[in-house]
């Protein structure tokens, strides 16, 4: 059955090369159906995979053919079917499966829609590969492969120059992470000879050959790799930028799969992050600021997408949170509860765009309650999941995070109370000011209003029932153990990451759970005093009136910040290099040394005079001179 | 045997046909009997048959695989210039004389025998100094069949004289007789002279620098065409020769003549490069950039005690394919055009025969070393060859060279692309557009099928 695993990956490369080659005549809806028919099938044959895990870890690599064979690396193409490979592979093929469903309606009058349909596949191939690679070498084949299809998508309007910007802004903030991970990829083979996760891991813990700060520093490289795809602090400004893409590339990649990459690689390399204290201490604390940077700022936007946006970069950050307290298969936890929430968020953020004509202002909406009645249901189902509000999945993944901090760091416990309690509160805001009170827009607008169509809503339905009940698959564990529910996921992949044992009463979990649920309402409270309550658009929403308000809302100046120490001085370098050392150095380098052949040839042609005698003394001198070496 | 009959009756039958006025069949009658060499050599793969009886010929492996190499090149030079010999009159007896020096050409590639070396090299070389002269109202090609004639002449009397040193050192002309003597005795001053003047004689006929100096004036004055057989076959087979000479019975001898060729591989791809730098006209740079390959063949020959001689016929035949292209090419581009042989002659072509363009590109980048053209695994088998036998010095020589080989190169391929006003299109026969076409798709798919080498 593990042997299936190889097919996977094939169905949506053979779905992108097949609507790139030979799509051009088909109707929009068989190119749909072909594109999410590769996905389905990659689907089935994940469960299929995945069942083989179910009863007790089971780590299988399944070889498919040498890559890279010389005496010292030695590097095939295969995959590795364990419990954390499967578990992404169940969500990216469940998700994106919903997400091309959803894209056949929300792209159809799209003139770029086959190729959009083609590049969701070949992402999700590479996806596939990312998660599925044996090693990092292969993961790193998957993980440029990501990159390479989210900056065709972000600039997938290809006729704004914005988007353009937008997609080159992602790509090269991903080569810096990039870079990262080569380093620590080249650290991790230095000191250990391969790259195989099997090696270094599995059969054999290569990895305990790093010790001090060849360990720390592997561990940090590979967490800038982590950094960059993310989105996490220093490297978090591609993100909201990224949501130039389509609303669907905004669910998938930049919500749901891709930025959860580096969350993957960091579970995948637990024995290392484990190991060093340091490593974890930067992981934490670069993920806790993350969480608050993106959550203050989310407070501000009034743009629908870019809301979600910096929420999805806040909740990145509490995964990584959760990684640097060692809580290895939590973050896996609130990866997943997060791609059915966020995905679902986006949809439907998605469908009040297209209803809306383009429109992305919150300000300009209002009261399309009545308007989108399925968008309306499943946007607020989402909102309450991302809130942590029981039972709904949310709720039960960020609590694990919260308890695993309020045992381990103090610090980190007050400062995700905190992030969790802004979630609640810009997440309701951006509710009530979408769907409750009166309609902001134009006539027209309001005229052309509408509910979205079946294929758009079906899978809105699908992740909203997700949403709800996702959250089962990790029950909390006192409370759990007294009333016999199993934790599932920590069981599931007991075996694959580094675990935290939480040593905790019931009672004190209760109450952390209680108090959770207690912040989230009154948070979701004051936001509906503030935006519900007076049925008019608070003042400064509208209008910037303090300085605080002016920093969030301009992102803390960061992109600023940038251009002044960064790319002013590269611009600086870039133009002496091209006004002082192309020129007077390189070229007139070149000019000289090409002096020297013609002044040799200008000398030797003298003796090619064309005269026989020379040509027979040249001879006779030749093999006098030869002949002379005999003396 | 059969090649060698067979070649000789297809010399005799052309000049028959000649005669009895048949001159239409002629081309389909060489076609079919050059195939029918290549076929033979098949058939007598493995059988190391032994001509005469003395070990004078012996058709091994390397002799047939040699035996085709030439064979092919030869048709594939007859196919892509028949317009030389049928538009002029009574030029038919010239493939009578290619096809003799053919036969010369399977010599050299099979003897185990110093005499049928020398008989081998006079068989070839002599229709070629007539080749040379062939254009017999051009003074320029006069004065190439004399200086040719006569630099010849003295490379085989001095080659001869290094026989007869050799044979007086060894009491043999056969080869492994040779080598024995030489590994068991070593070898003395007579010795060791006769074997310097051999490698004169073919340092001369394979155009290594200092001997080099009647190459570029004889390529020059040579009709086109003629040129093109001469950089192609002739070297060919002289190099086929020469390596077998070391391949099978001077071996011993590499330990210290190895350093010799060495400087002089050196030297010959400095100067072929430096001079083709400053040349104006295309033909006279094609002939420094045969002596400039000559260079990088040496290194081989260098080595033939511990390469695969299959390199070497890798080699041979690349280089031939490209510089058959090439003065293909420049002959069609300079008749077209009042014999003008400069740069300024091949400018426009890319428009007004893009078949020609395209396949002298290839072949020019091709013999710069290029990938994925054959020309670039061509010198990476030679360089990785030598290098591993320690010779840094010399691949770094190699490798400076080439790069200013690419520049004059390039300066070729840079006039085709010029555009110019007013020149009409260059028009070519069918079956030399068929012929550029096959060569440029050989040179490319010989690159892939060097794994095979």
């Amino acid at each position: 059955m593990e042997k299936l695993v190889s097919l996977i990956p094939v169905f949506p490369l053979v779905g992108f090369l097949y609507i790139i080659f030979l799509g051009k005549g088909l109707s929009k809806n068989t190119i749909g159906a072909i594109g999410s028919g590769a996905i389905f099938l990659a689907f089935i044959t994940s469960i299929l995979v995945f069942t083989t895990q179910l009863h007790g870890a089971n780590p299988t690599i399944v070889k498919v053919i040498d890559w890279i064979t010389t005496p010292k690396f030695d590097i095939d193409i295969s995959f590795i079917v364990d419990p954390l490979s499967t578990i992404y592979l169940l969500f990216i093929t469940g998700v994106g499966f919903l997400i091309h469903v959803y894209s056949i309606g929300y792209m159809h009058e799209d003139e770029g829609f086959n190729r959009f349909i083609a590049y969701l596949n070949l992402f999700v191939f590479f996806m596939l590969i990312l998660v599925l690679g044996d090693s990092y070498a292969m993961m790193f084949v998957g993980w440029e492969g990501v990159g390479v299809c989210s900056f065709m998508l972000i600039g997938f309007w290809y006729k704004d120059m914005a988007n353009n910007d937008a997609a080159k802004k992602a790509f090269i903030i991903n080569r810096i992470g990039d870079l990262g991970l080569i380093l620590g990829m080249c650290m991790i083979f230095f000191h250990t000879g391969t790259l195989r996760y099997d090696d270094l891991f599995i059969s054999e813990s290569a990895a305990s050959g790093l010790h001090g700060w060849d360990l720390h520093l592997a561990a940090i490289f590979l967490f800038i790799g982590a950094m960059g795809k993310s989105a996490q602090i220093p490297l978090h400004t591609w993100l909201p930028d990224a949501m130039a893409g389509p609303t669907p590339v905004s669910a998938l990649i930049h919500a749901a799969t891709m930025v959860t990459a580096g969350i993957y690689m960091v579970a995948r390399s637990s024995a290392i992050f484990s190991a060093s204290d340091v490593a974890s201490d930067v992981v934490m604390w670069a993920g806790i600021l993350t969480a608050i940077l993106g959550a203050t700022i989310a407070l501000t936007q009034n743009d629908i997408k870019k809301v979600l946006a910096y929420s999805t970069v806040s909740q990145l950050g509490l995964m990584f949170t959760a990684l640097g307290m060692g809580a290895y298969s939590i973050a896996v936890f609130h990866v997943i509860t997060h791609a059915f929430f966020k995905a679902l968020l986006f949809l439907g953020s998605g469908s009040v765009i297209h209803a809306m004509g383009g429109e992305q202002d919150i300000r300009r909406m209002g009261g399309l309650k009545s308007h989108l009645p399925i968008t309306h249901i499943t946007f607020l189902i989402g909102t309450i999941a991302i809130s942590g509000i029981p039972p709904l999945a949310g709720f039960f993944s960020k609590d694990q995070i919260i308890a695993v901090a309020f045992e381990e760091n103090m610090i980190m416990f007050v400062l995700a109370s905190v992030v969790s309690a802004l979630t609640a509160f810009y997440m309701f805001r951006l509710y009530f000011l979408t769907f409750r009170g009166s309609f902001r827009g134009t006539h027209e607008q309001e005229h052309h209003l509408h509910e979205s169509p079946k294929v758009m809503t079906i899978p809105l339905i699908v992740l909203a029932v997700l949403s709800i009940f996702g959250g089962f698959m990790g029950f909390p564990h006192a409370v759990g153990h007294a009333m016999h529910v199993p934790h599932w996921l920590d069981h599931f992949l007991e075996n694959t990451v580094e675990m935290e044992v939480l040593d905790m009463s019931v009672g004190t979990e209760s109450i952390l759970m209680i108090l959770a649920t207690v912040i989230a309402l009154i948070s979701m409270y004051i936001a509906y005093t503030k935006y519900m309550k007076n049925g008019e658009l608070a003042l400064e929403d509208d209008e910037i009136t303090s300085s605080t308000h002016q920093t969030l809302a301009s992102k803390y100046y960061i992109d600023e910040l940038y251009e002044k120490i960064i790319r002013r001085p590269v611009d600086a370098i870039a133009q002496f290099a091209r006004n002082v050392v192309e020129p007077k150095i390189i070229d007139e380098l070149v000019k000289q040394v090409s002096l020297i052949p013609s002044g040799l040839g200008s000398v030797a042609k003298a003796a090619q005079n064309g005269k026989l005698v020379m040509y027979v003394l040249a001879m006779i001198a030749g093999l006098i001179i030869l002949l002379s070496t005999l003396i | 045997m059969k090649e060698l009959v067979i070649t000789s009756l297809l010399g005799i039958g052309v000049l028959a046909f000649d005669i009895l006025k048949l001159r239409k069949f002629i081309l389909p009658l060489i076609v079919v009997g050059l195939l029918a060499v290549v076929g033979a050599s098949i058939v007598d793969w493995g059988m190391n048959e032994n001509l005469f009886g003395k070990n004078m010929i012996i058709m091994d492996n390397y002799a047939l695989g040699f035996t085709s190499i030439l064979c092919l090149l030869t048709l594939a030079w007859i196919l892509t210039s028949t317009d030389y010999f049928t538009n002029e009159i009574s030029r038919t007896d010239l493939y009578a004389l290619v096809l003799f020096a053919l036969c010369g050409g399977y010599v050299m590639c099979s003897y185990t025998n110093l005499v049928m070396l020398f008989i081998g090299i006079e068989i070839l070389s002599i229709p070629m100094y007539v080749l040379a002269a062939s254009n017999k109202r051009d003074m320029l090609s006069n004065e190439a069949g004399f200086k040719y004639f006569f630099l010849g002449a003295l490379a085989s009397s001095i080659l001869l004289f290094g026989i007869a040193l050799v044979y007086g050192a060894t009491g043999s002309f056969q080869l492994d007789a040779i080598k024995n003597v030489l590994a068991t005795a070593g070898s003395g001053t007579i010795m060791t002279a006769g074997i310097l003047m051999i490698f004169t004689g073919f340092a001369f006929k394979v155009g290594i620098a200092p001997f080099h100096m009647w190459t570029p004036d004889v390529y020059q004055g040579a009709p086109t065409v003629i040129t093109g057989l001469m950089s192609t076959m002739v070297k060919g087979a002289a190099f086929a020769a020469f390596f077998r000479l070391y391949y099978l019975g001077f071996t011993p001898t590499l330990e210290f003549t190895a350093s010799i060729f060495a400087v002089l591989a050196g030297l010959s791809l400095i100067v072929a490069n430096v001079m083709a730098t400053i040349q104006v006209n295309a033909k006279r740079l094609l002939a420094y950039s045969s002596i400039s390959h000559a260079g990088f063949m040496l290194a081989a020959v260098m080595t033939a005690d511990s390469m695969n001689p299959r390199m070497l016929m890798y080699y041979v035949l690349v280089y031939g394919i490209a510089s058959l292209t090439s003065f293909n090419v420049l002959y069609h581009v300079s008749k077209f055009q009042n014999g003008a042989e400069g740069f300024d002659a091949f400018k426009g072509l890319v428009k007004r025969n893009p078949v020609m363009a395209g396949a002298m590109t290839l072949s020019l980048l091709s013999m710069a070393g290029i990938p994925p053209l054959a020309g670039f695994m061509a010198k990476y088998f030679v360089i990785s060859h030598i290098l591993e036998r320690g010779y840094t010095w010399l691949v770094i020589i190699m490798v400076l060279t080439s790069a200013v080989a690419v520049y004059y190169y390039l300066r070729i391929i840079v006039s085709m692309l010029t555009p110019i006003e007013n020149a009409g299109r260059i028009v070519s026969t069918d079956s030399n557009r068929i012929g550029l076409l096959v060569l440029s798709i050989a040179m490319v798919a010989m690159f892939f099928l060097a794994a095979f080498v």
